[in-house]
């Protein structure tokens, strides 16, 4: 059950991260520019919030698939997805196009 | 970061008279054009599937079920879903954009698209592809 029960430690260290990418680098917010980010490539990781609607969530899992880019499921939901990102919406899904300073690419992907 | 909406990549239309057709892409216009200023693409599709054929079908209506009609038509990327599917079939001398100038045009393309299509569904091959989606 390790793998289950996420740790607040790296909880935070997304956050951290991205923070950073918040403030360096390039992302997109929502699902409809996420999808145009997949469709034309540019998208390096999709991070999703834990109540996106499933239909929309194996959606955007499918597109990532046939990309072979990263998702990754945020432990939180779209209000704290939304928090993280220092803004005062909700956001259900974001895509990270450069990710500047931060290396959220290098060390995310591997979880789903 | 792989670019997926290529020549030959089996889509399913999501809007308009052909929501919920098969279609393969056959050529990509990313930029977009002057007349299209967004992501889209001429597909060729399948408008009426083929019926299922048994195996005591006689020779003539095996014919008449393998019949496939079809369409061409430029989609925008928005009105499309991609699958892990693709279909390969030389349409890019038969299907043009300027096919769907005209109308006698547009009709030669479907023609022509129809009979790759069919060969095609004789041999068995594609399955997926000439199967009607349920939903």
């Amino acid at each position: 059950m390790v793998a289950a029960k996420k740790t607040k430690k790296t909880h935070e260290s997304i956050n951290n991260r991205l923070a950073l990418v918040m403030k360096s680098g390039k992302y997109t917010l929502g699902y409809k520019t996420v999808l145009k980010s997949l469709r034309s490539s540019k998208g390096k990781l999709i991070i999703i919030a834990n109540n996106c609607p499933p239909l929309r969530k194996s959606e955007i899992e499918y597109y990532a698939m046939l990309c072979k880019v990263g998702v990754h499921h945020y432990n939180g939901n779209n209000v704290d997805l939304g928090t993280a990102c220092g803004k005062y919406f909700r956001v259900c899904c974001l895509s990270i196009i450069e990710p500047g300073d931060s290396d959220i690419i290098k060390s995310m992907p591997g979880d789903h | 970061m792989v670019k997926f909406l290529k020549p030959n990549k089996a889509v399913i239309v999501l809007q308009g008279r052909y929501a919920g057709r098969k279609a393969v892409i056959v050529k990509s216009f990313d930029e977009g054009t002057r007349d299209r200023p967004y992501g889209h693409c001429l597909v060729a599709g399948i408008k009426k599937y083929p019926s299922k054929v048994i195996r005591k079908d006689s020779a003539k209506k095996t014919a008449k079920k393998s019949r496939v009609k079809c369409f061409v038509k430029l989609v925008n990327y928005q009105h499309l879903m991609p699958t892990r599917y693709t279909l390969d079939v030389d349409l890019k001398d038969v299907v043009a954009v300027d096919a769907l100038q005209t109308k006698d045009k547009k009709v030669a393309a479907c023609k022509a698209t129809k009979e790759r299509f069919e060969e095609r569904f004789k041999t068995g091959k594609n399955r997926w592809f000439f199967t009607k989606l349920r939903f």
